[in-house]
This record gives structure tokens, sequence and C-alpha cells, in this order.
């Protein structure tokens, strides 16, 4: 092994530019491609700004309530610049918190909280400022249940006292637990949580997708070195053809992986995702294989490029990985059943698709075994 | 010493080789001539072990070719027809690539002076930009890092200059006489192997070969 690693360096050094390229190239690639979804998401949201006269809890409660709403993009600005925006149509729409808005809220005093401007362009504003009473009748219905109950607490001398925190955080956790909004409908006994965050591209699908481009380019060396002449001395060497090509597919397979795990820590770092490493191991195992078999049936590598670009493509059209498609895994289940990057993407550390190519490996390989004998 | 004993090749019902008996002492150079298709590289394969013969024996000193191969092939150098080595690799690299996968571990200093012994001196330039006189030089060294008893060269000379093709027979016959080696050589060239080997075999049924050797006072043997 440490000779074929010797002979394999000596391969890398001569061609460590393409080699480098094809290695980063599904990271850099991912990172760029879901990097410019985003900015081109920001860029869709409407933009409202928001001046805040006092920085209370309250306040910023709010203030963080609007943020996290999709397709918004607030910005905190002071009152003059959030006007002079908005004249300019720059600003869908301006909302002011008022001086005086916790007290307000604690008093459960809902008028005259938020002062809102918009202009003749607006078409957020009744949203977004349906958005903002919906919030601030459900703060100050909480405030007042608080004032009740404290006014119950002290008519009927109870025993257990309330604080107002107290009696604020019990009604969120009915309010969690009730919100119809959080809870789970499911068509056909599949259910679908409505509380998760839909999302224009699955980093990890992107990733998976170039990286079955980019490990098939990289096995062009198998065929690269299987023209050569150079296959003629193997049978007066030390190293059979047989065991140069399994020590290479593993050499290959340590190095590929040693940048999934960079992947990994990478896009856990950027967007706080993961996958199951013992997932990526199959896969990584499973594609790598895969490369091998293919480019060991090709003489021809512009036949072989054109291929593992159409296997590509067909792979990220079929899995949904990169786009949604959810129509179509609804409409024919076996596409994605038998799709190879689904069980990746599911955190599957099993892939029929990984059985399929070792057994195909283990036939190429004593079939050529009793050529050579 | 190597020994071939009724050695017959059929291929498709047609008898390419016949009842083919000699043998090859150490520190001999034999010649193997006669016209294309006559069968010489079929036989360079069988004594290649690279393809098995119908019928016949051939044994490496004790070893039997066919119930020791793999042992057999570790006494073999073969010099392919065609250059087999990495044309973008440099000398050294080339070198340094046969041997992690060799029978036998060489120092970078002993590898370098097996090139040198066969005046390949260009050490560190990438094989693409030397002459074809220097790959063939380097297609040859190659086959001789694991120190073979027995080398086969399928036309190691063909298409390169006068000087190398003197460089190259030069130093087989040092192999040959200062090493033991047993060489087994095919060619084409009557002035190369008149020269260089101490026998020639003529193959196949055309006597154009048999006379010119005969000619010129080289006794050769007809296949």
């Amino acid at each position: 092994m440490k000779g074929i690693l010797k002979t394999r360096l000596i391969h890398w050094r001569k061609h460590w530019i393409p080699l480098l390229f094809w290695l980063l190239f599904p990271l850099i690639v991912a990172i760029g491609i879901k990097s410019v979804t985003d900015v081109i998401q920001d860029d869709t949201k409407v933009p409202v700004g928001i001046t805040i006269e006092e920085e209370t809890n309250a306040a910023m409660k709010l203030y963080q309530e609007i943020k996290e709403t999709p397709f918004i993009r607030v910005f905190k600005l002071d009152e003059d610049k959030a006007l002079y925006q908005l004249k300019k149509h720059e600003l869908d729409s301006v909302f002011i918190i008022k001086e005086g808005y916790e007290e307000d809220i604690h008093d459960g005093e809902r008028n005259q909280l938020i002062t809102s401007y918009r202009s003749d362009l607006s078409f957020a504003y009744t949203p977004v400022k349906e958005m903002i009473i919906s919030y601030i009748q459900q703060e100050t219905g909480r405030s007042k249940a608080a004032n009740v109950i404290q006014e119950l607490t002290e008519h009927y001398h109870t025993n257990k006292q309330y604080s107002r925190a107290q009696i604020a955080e019990k009604s969120k956790e009915i309010q969690k637990d009730e919100n119809l909004l959080q809870t789970s409908f499911s068509f056909s006994d599949s259910p679908v949580d409505t509380h998760k965050k839909p999302q224009l591209i699955s980093i990890w699908g992107l990733w998976a997708v170039l990286s079955i481009l980019s490990t098939l380019l990289l096995f062009d060396w198998v065929i690269k070195e299987k023209r050569t002449s150079v296959i003629k001395r193997f049978p007066f060497l030390r190293v059979s053809i047989k065991n140069y090509m399994l020590g290479n597919i593993f050499l290959y397979s340590c190095l590929l992986f040693i940048i999934d795990l960079l992947t990994l820590l990478v896009f856990n770092l950027m967007f706080d995702v993961s996958i199951n490493v013992w997932a990526l191991v199959s896969f990584r195992m499973l594609i790598t294989i895969a490369a091998y078999l293919m480019a060991n049936s090709f003489k021809q590598t512009f036949l072989f490029y054109t291929l593992s670009f159409a296997i590509t493509l067909l792979i990220a059209i079929g899995s949904g990985a990169v786009l949604p498609a959810m129509g179509i895994s609804e409409k024919w289940a076996w596409i994605e059943n038998w799709n190879p990057i689904h069980p990746f993407l599911t955190g599957q550390i099993t892939n029929p698709w990984l059985f399929i190519v070792i057994l195909f490996l283990a036939i190429t390989f004593v079939r050529k075994e009793k050529i050579n004998a | 010493m190597l020994s071939i004993e009724s050695l017959s090749k059929n291929y498709r019902k047609s008898n390419i080789l016949r009842d083919i008996s000699f043998t090859v002492n150490p520190g001999e150079i034999v010649g193997l001539t006669g016209e294309n298709g006559a069968g010489k590289s079929t036989m360079l394969n069988i004594l290649a072990t690279l393809s098995r013969p119908s019928a016949g024996t051939i044994t490496l000193h004790d070893l039997h070719y066919q119930r020791n191969t793999k042992n057999v092939r570790k006494q073999i150098g073969f010099v392919p027809q065609d250059i087999a080595i990495w044309e973008e690799f440099t000398v050294e690299e080339n070198m340094i690539f046969f041997e992690k996968l060799s029978w036998k571990n060489k120092t970078n200093k002993q590898l370098r002076e097996l090139c040198l012994d066969m005046k390949l001196e260009k050490w560190k330039e990438p094989v693409h930009t030397l002459s074809g006189g220097m790959k063939r030089k380097l297609n040859i060294a190659i086959s001789l890092i694991h120190d073979p008893l027995l080398l086969l060269l399928d036309e190691p000379t063909v298409g390169i200059d006068l000087k190398s093709r003197k460089e190259i027979g030069d130093y087989l016959h040092k192999q040959a006489r200062n090493n033991g080696k047993m060489i087994l050589y095919t060619s084409h060239d009557m002035d190369e192997i008149i020269s260089l080997c101490d026998r020639v075999f003529c193959i196949g049924k055309d006597p154009f070969y048999y006379k010119l050797l005969q000619d010129s006072g080289k006794n050769p043997i007809l296949l």
C-alpha cells in the first residue's frame, strides 16, 4: 500500500491543479450557489422601516417578531431617515414604536402604541400592520390576563402568589401547545410539519449532486492509465493491476473523505446544517466505487465525460435535491426510493446502491483475476 | 537456463508455432527474426508468460512456466515494443514509480546508476522532451529494476538513431557477459542481429532472412 501511495503521490504532484479544483469544486460551488440564492431571496423581501423610540424589552420583542417574519426585510432607522426613505420609495412602509410602549402594554392599553406610515406604492403595509396589531393584541391580552389573575389572587387571599412574569410564561406555554399554525397536519398518513421553514435550496442536496460530478470526473485517471502501454508492465511487477486499482480506489476514497469532513465543518459553521457522518461515509464509498466501475467500462474519455454530465443531471432532476420536486416524488415514489442521493439526504447509513456497486466491483475483480491467471 | 521443448501454438485452427525446441544459456544473447506474422511476438509473449502454449514445456532454471508462473515472472524483464513509460513524468519519477511497485527495493542512487550505465543522463528531464533513443533506453532500464535473469526484448531499437542503437547494444552485451543474463531479442534489423547476437533463430516459412543470415556468415537455426 505504501508503494501504491508513493506512485499515486507522483501522479497527484503532476496534476495538482485539476486535482485541487475537482476536490474543492462541490464545496465552493455549493457555497456559491447557496449564497447567490440567499441574496436573491433577500432582494425579493419587502423592505420595512422600524423606528424604536424606547429600547425596552417589550419594544425589542416586537421588533424581533417583525424581523423574523418571512418575506420582510427590516431596517432599524431613526424617524427622519425612515420617512425620507419611504418618500423615495426605498421602503414599503414605516412603523414607529412610540415612547411608553411597554408601560401601555402592561396597562393593557391598545391604542396609539405604534405610528405607521405608508406611500402610494406600499403593498405590504396592510399585512405588516395586521401582524403588528395581532401581536400587540396578544401581548395586551396576556397583560390583562395577568392583571385579572393578580386581582383575583388578592380578592380571594389565596396562599400561592403568581408574578406577572410567571403568568406570562404560562400563557406562552399554553399558546405554544394550542397554536394551530404549528400543529402537524397530515394527508394520507404522511405527516407534514407546518412549522418547518421552507428552503429553496438544500445545501447537502446540492453538494451531493456536485460531488457525484466531481468524483466521476476525477476518476478519468482509470481510462487514461488503462489506455497507456504502461499497463503491459504490471504482470512483471510485485503489485498486480488488480491491487494497484483497488489501492488507488482506497486512496481516492480517503482523500475525498478528508474533503467531505472539511465540507461538513464549513457547512456547519456557515449554514448551521449537519449530516450523519456514517451516511456521509456510505455515500462517499458509493460514489467512489460507482465512479471507478463506470470509468473502467470506458475507453474514450469524451464519452465518459458526456455520460458523467448526463447522469449528474438526471440525478439532480430526479432527486429534488437541488430544487424541491415533491410533485414527482408523490406521484412516483419509486423515483425517490431508487435515487442514490435519497438515503444520504435522509441520514440513512444503508444505501441499497452501495451493496449493488460492491457486488459489481467484486465481480469485476474476480473476472479480471481469472483472465490474468 | 531457459529451455523450450516441443512448443506449439495454435490459434483458430492455424498452426502459428510448431514443435519448437531450443535453449538459451546464461550470458547468451539470442536473436529471433522472421517476416511479419511469422510468430516472433507470439513466441515472445509465450516466453513472457503473457500467452499459454498449446503444447510443449518451458522451464527457466528449475521453474516450470505453468506451475510457477508468479515466480517465473519475477525473473523476467520484459521490454514491450511500445514505449511503456509515463510521458509526463521525469526519468527519475518513472524509475521511482516502477521501483515502488517492483519486486526489489532500490535506492535512488542505484536507479540513477542503472540509467547512467545506459548513457541515459537526463535524470530530471520530463520524458516527453527526450529523444526517441533516450525513451527506448528508459524503456529498457525500467525492465531491469528488479534484476531479472531473463530479458525479453520486442524490437527494442525500432525507430532510433545509430548512436543510441549502438549504446543499447553495448549495454545488452555487457549485461549478458558481465552479469550472466539471458537475452532474447526480436528484430528485423539484420546488421543489429548479426553484430549483437550469439545465436539467431529464424521463424517462418520465408527463406529470405535465413539466406541473408547465412550469407553474412552467421549460422542461423530455422525453427
